[in-house]
């Protein structure tokens, strides 16, 4: 990474601990704090990617990553993942048409919320395996198919829903949540900070100018967009493993038992020097990771799937160790310690699992290929 | 991720590759199994001559040294050498980085001038640093050597001393001064091992072989011009030089982990039962496989992160540690599990190829083997407290 880059993203990581320490203050200290979408437009976070020629920032996956990692060090509710991460990045695999760009322009405004329906448990994985598929009964165009835990679903003002269309072609599918046959429905899930729903289409009428193409090959394409949700959560878990690790730190140097700082024991420092060396080999993967996918490297998938599966098991280790060395105060709802153990948890399932992601990785073993790889 | 991807290292690459095709001897890992001392020294001086030839012995020294190669090229040339299956510079380990740096760092122009070159004629080198109670409390040496004329005498007991058998020459901490507090009263001497009073015994270890030794000392003379930095300084010049070539040498270690390592593991894997059952055909192995490679991956790129800030200068306090810590534990799970999926026929294989890494297919010795790199070099214990004390700052015990 060069010098210019380090320092540019510097300076994105200190205005974003900025905007969500700020948030953190507004909150009510019961609820997880939000972060509303003018605030997120006005910090410029989500047209990060859109192109400049539609006023978006023309950032890359990079700089994302950097708001991500950020996030998950500072956990709050906001329609970032669902309609920036994702949504802006689909709609940056579609061909663009006069209707994507405005969408695009819109989202990155902060003016509409998108959310994407993709599959997002371990299915992601392997050819895509669309939620939804789009029928024709010789005159319309019918959708039909169900996604669940679809981040910021319920919020969201278009859905984009990756099908499978009738001649097998993946494409994506740009619909109004309020559309006759579709439904949106909250589900509620332990971790208060994400915002998860469910989406169901039965027989849903589409206009032609509604299914929107890939501008690449669509299977590639379906792919990297499910490796890019992957990426994301892995980055999410870095920042809350990171969080975890540097307030049981700092805590140990000041709890005393036994006259002395509970951080001087040896016990207490040996677990503490274990998540150092977790979130350090962490930091790598998801760096790799980034730098592959983002580069649209042949290897970006193998790379997300080392990361995802590594830093999210990693990080529910090291969030878990955070609330045992914080003993009883750490237990406790003030604390704040579970907010992280239950995204961490959530996370670790989100996009993928450890184990999907190492089969994944795994079926490369099976054959007469060669196991070492170049990186 | 540190970029390799320039023009001029890719050039690098392929000459590497073209050197590598040519001169990396083939099937060394048989001829050099169940070797005599002998054979296995003058297969490593031999192996040293013609990296030397080729300006890939001491691509870390300086320039006028013989070295000059930039941290981007080091990093390329170990990949390369690790992704050919090249023999490892085991014999020459200590004299290539630990004197060099020593006599680099702290070194006169004459024991430079008089050693590096000896270095790269083939001059072997063994650290004459612990003792039977000072280990992980290396401070608390007590060998001594006492100033007389223009001399020092010095009388004591070395152990775990790694190569002792083989080496010419031997770094040498000895206290000079018992009064002082003890990380002030220890020097630093450049010891030739041909000194009278000098005797090397071969400890067998763990595995039967005997890579270390005690060295006993009786009323040894070393000329005071063979003092390196200034008396009572020692320890310090010692803690300079210790972890100063921690980085390449564990990037060259990873590379070799992520090649050889990892293939052995899933051909070990590939290979049908009695039964005719494949381990790779269960998911289970399956699983493990993948994440011992992503472990890898971490570990390889968390060592040419640590290669770059070397160069930097942002090196921080613990990392050292870490990868050595993450390095060694892993290393000694990936080779429990080649024991595991290798089964009973694992413990058929009772010799390993000389001049290898750390892992070489033999699974049971390799397991056994590991515990040389959890214990030597500072415990996995004594790391993690240098991890949690120097580098999260954690109040002192």
């Amino acid at each position: 990474m060069s010098t210019d880059l380090a320092e540019h993203h510097d300076e994105l990581r200190a205005v974003a601990r900025e905007v969500l320490a700020v948030a953190r203050r507004r909150g009510s200290g019961e609820e997880p704090p939000p972060l509303d979408d003018q605030t997120l437009a006005a910090a410029g976070w989500l047209g990060l990617e859109a192109p400049e020629a539609l006023e978006g920032a023309g950032a890359t996956l990079a700089e994302v990553a950097v708001i991500l990692h950020e996030m998950g060090r500072s956990p709050v509710c906001s329609g970032y993942l669902g309609s920036a991460v994702l949504g802006v990045g689909t709609l940056n695999l579609l061909e663009p048409t006069d209707a994507r760009d405005e969408l695009l322009r819109q989202v990155a405004a902060g003016a509409v919320r998108a959310a994407v329906g993709v599959p997002t448990g371990d299915d992601v994985v392997g050819p895509a395996a669309p939620s939804f598929r789009l029928e024709s009964d010789g005159r319309r165009l019918r959708l039909h198919g169900h996604a669940a835990f679809v981040p910021d679903a319920t919020d969201a003002d278009r859905l984009l829903l990756l099908a499978r269309g009738p001649a097998s072609t993946l494409v994506v599918v740009a619909v109004e949540p309020t559309g006759s046959g579709l439904r949106v429905v909250e589900q509620q899930v332990l971790d208060r900070t994400r915002n998860l729903g469910e989406i169901s289409a039965e027989g849903v009428e589409v206009a032609e100018g509604s299914v929107w193409r890939f501008a690449a090959d669509p299977e590639t394409s379906a792919c990297r967009l499910l490796d890019r949700a992957a990426l994301a959560i892995a980055c999410d878990s870095l920042g809350l493993a990171e969080a975890m690790m540097e307030a049981t730190v700092a805590y140990a140097g000041v709890r005393h038992q036994f006259g002395r700082p509970i951080g001087s024991f040896q016990a207490v420092q040996h677990a503490c020097a274990d998540m150092l060396v977790q979130v350090m080999v962490s930091r790598e993967l998801v760096g790799t990771a980034v730098e592959l996918l983002g580069g649209e490297q042949p290897d970006g998938g193998r790379a997300v799937s080392m990361a995802k599966s590594h830093v999210c098991a990693m990080a529910v280790d090291v969030v878990g160790k955070a609330m045992q060395l914080h003993g009883g105060i750490g237990y406790t709802w003030e604390s704040g310690v579970h907010v992280y153990l239950k995204r961490a948890v959530l996370n670790r399932s989100l996009f993928g699992s450890p184990t999907a992601h190492r089969k994944r990785l795994g079926q490369r073993y099976l054959g007469g290929v060669s196991a070492s790889s170049e990186d | 991720m540190t970029s390799l991807a320039s023009p001029d290292l890719e050039q690098f690459r392929a000459e590497v590759r073209d050197w590598c095709e040519v001169h990396v001897p083939t099937g060394w890992r048989d001829a050099q199994t169940g070797v005599s001392d002998e054979e296995f020294v003058s297969f490593q001086k031999q192996w040293f001559g013609e990296l030397r030839g080729a300006g890939y012995a001491v691509p870390h020294w300086p320039r006028e040294w013989g070295g000059g190669m930039s941290v981007g090229e080091q990093i390329v040339l170990y990949q390369e050498l690790a992704a050919h299956d090249a023999p490892r510079l085991v014999l020459a380990f200590v004299a290539i980085h630990h004197a060099a740096s020593t006599l680099l760092a702290a070194g006169t122009d004459e024991q430079r001038s008089r050693h590096l070159s000896a270095i790269l004629e083939g001059e072997i080198w063994v650290q004459g640093f612990s003792e039977p109670d000072a280990g992980s409390d290396l401070a608390s040496l007590r060998t001594a050597a006492r100033r007389e004329g223009d001399a020092y005498v010095v009388n004591g007991q070395k152990l775990w001393a790694s190569g002792a058998k083989y080496a010419d020459w031997c770094l040498l901490l000895a206290r000079t001064d018992p009064d002082a507090p003890k990380r002030h009263g220890i020097s630093y001497f450049l010891l030739d091992m041909r000194s009278p009073g000098v005797e090397v015994r071969p400890i067998r270890q763990a595995t039967g072989e005997s890579h270390f030794s005690e060295i006993f000392l009786n009323d040894v003379e070393i000329p005071a011009t063979q003092l390196i930095g200034p008396e009572n300084g020692g320890w310090q010049v010692a803690q300079a030089t210790l972890s100063a070539e921690r980085g390449m040498t564990m990037l060259e270690l990873a590379e070799r982990l992520g090649h050889a390592g990892f293939a052995w593991l899933v051909e070990a894997c590939r290979r049908p039962s009695a039964e005719g059952l494949r381990p790779v055909d269960d998911s289970l192995v399956l699983d493990r496989l993948a994440g011992f490679e992503t472990e890898i991956a971490g570990l390889r790129a968390m060592c040419r992160s640590l290669a770059v800030r070397h160069e930097t200068g942002h090196v921080g306090p613990a990392d050292a540690s870490v990868v050595k810590l993450y390095y060694s534990e892993l290393l000694q799970r990936m080779m429990n599990f080649g024991v595991d999926v290798a089964g009973l026929a694992a413990s058929t294989r009772i010799t390993k190829p000389m001049s290898s890494g750390w892992e070489s297919g033999a699974w049971v010795l390799d397991f056994v083997g590991s515990w040389e790199w959890t214990i030597p070099g500072g415990t996995s214990e004594i790391q993690r407290t240098i991890i949690a004390e120097r580098g999260l700052q954690m109040p002192r015990a």
